[in-house]
């Protein structure tokens, strides 16, 4: 009798199992559901960018007009948005709409997608109060709930596949007093649940990875072939982890009801009542301030900045030579005071922030700290970081805006501060957003942690469970 | 007899190590988090409070300026916690915390909480509502699930039942000796509960003890459908072990699967507008009108005006035009916010609406809406303070226009000052009553309602029909 042997009687009695075809079915339909459910939000997404660039588009080229018609002997549609003040053309009528791109994921993981903004329009004005607006309109109630996506059915449902296909695979062939029979043939125990759940993992991870693939191929995510091996990479080896974790308690010599009971039990606490814990030991750990002194630190800043806009300005020229480039006009513009004001408004606003995302920080610090006590967490992280919809990359968003701003800001301020004229001869030399995507490195270079302590687990689990199927003798 | 039965199986699982261990782990757990949910509600609500009264400060302190300066200076609303929300946090992570009330627009609320959290936060926090709504079932399903088959496989139901005693006898007992177990945990957290209640959460709440005895209903009434349930499953299984298995997809089913899939499902039947379509379609309206909403004519306006009075030119009215025709566009603009915001809240109901109808499958869904409603924490509610926030806001500003219009003439330069701030009331925000939020809810009590019915009669029905051996 050789493997071959055992992987064929397996076939037959799986293929035999009326019970494990319902189960194998339920799962094809929660993944094509979650397939779809992603699939949907991608195409949401897609058309949402779609249409705030159409929106930037029409902006800008109705500025362009007016800019046209001004320099034809026209007059400004309104004097307080006459187009050529610098604060105007580079203020909210002449604001670029910064896009992320959906994650080339997405219909995957919706990950925070649903969640954080993906668009912002950026103007002088924006500051970190920008950074705080919602993102997509959502019902909060579901916010709160979660996506059925396929990462949802990967980290959370699929380990319950792997365990009832799995609980029983050397308790059973005892109970049902094959095990002697079995063992007499040239063969260990090892051997014939390695053989065993290696046929499991293929059926499992190869209906995973199918429709993952399935998914990435109708949303054209092959773009990024990186994140689309560690997407199945990731899913391979977490379930690989449950498989391992089912060998080990196979190995443990107890009944199979004993074994579904452990490994319900071990599911129960690694992927439901760990993460919560987690995230509430987080919650008491560090507190976090809630943002409602931002607004009121903003409020008190602008009442202070009306009141001595002068003083600002010449505070603002001292720290900011470069700024006005050696031309201030003589007396300052009205437009040059408000700036100082908004100016003052800004940095209060920096100051406020710095102090929240500090003790933010301590938090998300404690965060990353446990999330190694729950695969599911480290398995979680990885596909929506895999699938571009995760934290990182919103971050690198966000900082990338705060660049531009900044850039939009060295653009237009001077002739704020000159009290300047622009015109449409300006505009091709106003800056420009592209957004710098994450590489693989990149990507890669965050799920590496995770994934090794993952694999490693996966290592560790098996070893033990290969040590204790060593001991099975076909008489016990 | 019934008695005898109790206290047996009271006995049985309370000397069970197993049960002794996750019931001391779910209790500590449930005494944690609503004592840490507490003292948090506690806090964030103390910080609006003060942020609010800081928030009026401003408002009243500006100075003199022309009022419609003022309302362009407006005033930030911070929604407050309301009592009960310690035990329930519900979508308050997930919904803005304050709006800035101002000239000329209703605003979104902004500040949600759960940015600044990480995706693996979005998990979920362990409330004392998780507990409950989750792992207190779980417990329950682990003492019900061999409560019949357990005893049937050790041989001891045809003693049993050899004693005469009834099968429904049996089946009151099995399940009162449950009850007496759970009370175990779930008296001390009533208790520590209603103490928090009455020692005081500062937030306003319409009659905050009815609504917590309603909320501590409506959980019996679940455990009650889940013990009901575990019996049923646990007469009818062949084995202990099948029992447990099947009634552990009926919690995962439960717990997991059916609230994800009713998000979806719910997008499905009743789209959102993405953020980019809603604003572009308000900003249309603003700039156009809509059907019979039609932008108010400057020049038309003006005109009419000075036929009403008989006059020939506008300084010559005995108000202030501009006054009056920012009080017209104003409501021009309500009008647009009223059926723009109010479609979307529509749709927001709707889609709770089938969330609500899934609890047919999976009784958590009405036992978690109800448990937000009243907590006061649930979508509804937080429309309930955006539609007085944004009251307030219209009120604030006809105050101010009219004040425009009757203390100055067109054209003449007018300034107000602190006796017409601070004649604007301070914003009071009077919570729902029990009534309001139980009307809301009428899909989900039923459905509650029935999960308990029906899991009762399935129990007595299984009991009256298993198989002694």
């Amino acid at each position: 009798m050789t493997l071959r042997t055992v992987l064929r009687n397996e076939w037959r009695l799986l293929a035999a199992d009326p019970a494990l075809r319902v189960v194998l079915g339920v799962f094809a339909v929660l993944f094509v559901y979650a397939l779809a459910n992603g699939m949907a939000w991608a195409g949401f997404q897609e058309r949402t960018v779609e249409a705030a660039r159409t929106g930037n588009a029409e902006r800008v080229e109705a500025l362009e007009q007016e800019l046209a018609d001004i320099a034809n002997g026209g007059r400004p549609s309104s004097p307080f948005r006459d187009p050529r003040a610098p604060n105007v053309l580079g203020g909210a009528r002449g604001a670029r709409t910064a896009v992320l791109e959906p994650g080339p994921l997405t219909a995957l993981a919706v990950g925070q997608s649903d969640l954080l903004p993906y668009y912002y329009d950026v103007s002088i004005y924006t500051n970190e109060a920008t950074f705080q607006q919602n993102g997509e309109v959502e019902n909060p109630l579901n916010l709160m709930v979660g996506r059925f996506d396929l990462a949802f059915v990967t980290v959370y449902l699929l380990p319950l596949l792997v365990l009832a296909l799995s609980y029983n695979v050397l308790s059973e062939e005892r109970e049902q007093g094959t095990l002697a029979l079995t063992l007499s043939q040239p063969v260990s125990a090892r051997d014939v649940v390695l053989a065993k759940l290696a046929f499991r993992a293929v059926l499992v991870v190869g209906l995973a990875a199918a429709v993952s693939l399935l998914g990435i191929l109708a949303t054209g995510g092959f773009g990024s072939p990186g994140r689309v091996l560690l997407w199945c990479g990731t899913v391979t080896v977490y379930a690989l982890f449950w498989f391992a974790l089912a060998a080990w308690v196979n190995g443990l010599r107890r009944s199979s009801a004993w074994n579904a009971t452990a490994l319900v039990g071990a599911w129960l606490v690694l992927v439901v009542v760990l993460p919560a814990a987690v995230n509430f030991a987080a919650g008491l750990l560090h507190p976090l301030p809630s943002r409602v002194e931002m607004i009121t630190a903003q409020r008190e800043a602008s009442n202070d900045a009306v009141n001595q806009r002068s003083e600002l300005l010449a505070r603002y020229l001292e720290d900011h030579p470069e700024m006005a480039g050696g031309v201030v006009a003589e007396e300052p513009g009205l437009g040059a005071l408000a700036w100082a004001a908004t100016d003052a408004v800004n940095s209060r606003l920096e100051e406020v922030t710095a102090v929240h995302d500090a003790r933010r920080a301590d938090q998300l610090a404690l965060v990353r700290r446990y999330r190694f006590l729950s695969p599911a967490l480290l398995a979680q992280e990885v596909l929506v970081d895999a699938a571009g919809t995760g934290d990182a990359r919103f971050a690198r968003f966000q900082s990338q805006v705060r660049a531009f701003a900044d850039e939009w800001r060295q653009f237009f301020v001077p002739a704020i501060l000159a009290s300047e004229r622009m015109d449409a001869g300006v505009l091709p030399d106003v800056p420009v957003f592209s957004f710098v995507d994450e590489g693989p490195a990149d990507v890669a270079g965050r799920a590496a942690v995770p994934l090794l302590v993952l694999g490693g687990l996966v290592v560790l689990v098996s070893a033990g469970a290969a040590a204790r199927l060593g001991r099975v003798r076909g008489a016990d | 007899m019934i008695k005898h039965i109790a206290r047996k199986e009271f006995t049985d699982v309370v000397r069970d190590g197993r049960f002794r261990w996750c019931a001391a782990l779910v209790g500590a757990l449930l005494l944690v988090s609503l004592g840490h949910g507490w003292v948090q509600a506690r806090q964030a609500q103390e910080e609006l409070a003060a942020a609010q009264a800081t928030a009026r400060d401003h408002w009243e302190s500006q100075g003199e300026k022309n009022p419609h300066s003022a309302a362009h200076y407006g005033i930030y609303a911070f929604k407050p916690r309301l009592a009960l929300s310690f035990v329930d946090e519900g979508v308050d992570p997930y919904t803005g915390t304050s709006v800035w009330l101002e000239a000329h627009r209703q605003n979104d609320f902004l500040m949600r909480p759960a940015q600044d959290a990480t995706a693996a936060q979005r998990v979920g926090a362990l409330t004392a509502a998780q507990v409950l709504q989750n792992l207190v079932p779980l417990l329950v399903i682990l003492l019900t699930f061999g409560a019949l088959a357990g005893e049937r496989e050790q041989g001891t139901l045809r003693q049993l039942l050899a004693t005469g005693i009834g099968r429904r006898e049996l089946a009151v007992g099995k399940a009162l000796g449950v009850a007496g177990a759970l009370a175990l945990l779930l008296v001390p957290a009533a208790v520590v509960g209603a103490a928090a209640l009455v020692v005081g959460s500062t937030g306003p709440a319409a009659s905050p003890l009815a609504r917590g005895t309603v909320l501590a209903g409506v959980y019996l009434a679940y455990f009650g459908a889940f013990v009901g349930l575990g019996l049923a499953v646990s007469a009818w299984a062949r084995s202990a072990r099948t029992a447990l298995v099947v009634l552990l997809g009926v919690w995962v089913v439960n717990g997991l699967v059916a609230p994800r899939a009713a998000v979806d499902l719910s997008k499905w039947i009743h789209p959102t507008p993405s953020a980019v379509e809603f604003a572009h379609t308000l900003e249309q309206e603003m700039a156009a009108g809509v059907d019979d909403i039609q932008r108010p004519d400057r020049a038309a306006f003006g005109e009419r005006l000075l036929a009403e009075y008989g006059v020939e030119r506008a300084e010559d009215l005995p108000v202030n035009e501009v006054g009056l025709y920012l009080q017209e566009s104003e409501e021009f603009g309500n009008r647009i916010f009223d059926r723009n915001y109010g479609a979307l809240w529509d749709t927001f109901e709707r889609q709770g609406v089938v969330h609500e109808a899934l609890a047919v499958a999976a009784p958590l869904l009405a036992v978690r809406t109800l448990s937000m409603g009243l907590a006061g924490t649930d979508v509804e509610q937080h429309r309930h303070f955006a539609t007085a926030a944004e009251a307030y806001r219209r009120d604030m500003m006809r105050q101010m226009n009219l004040d425009l219009a009757e203390n100055s003439r067109t054209g003449e330069l007018y300034t107000a000052g602190p006796e017409l701030w601070a004649e604007v009331p301070p914003l009071q925000y009077d919570a729902p009553t029990l009534g309001w939020v139980l009307g809301n809810r009428v899909l989900s009590l039923l459905v509650l309602g029935l999960w308990l019915a029906g899991a009762g009669l399935l129990a007595a029905r299984r009991v009256q029909r298993a198989e002694v051996a």
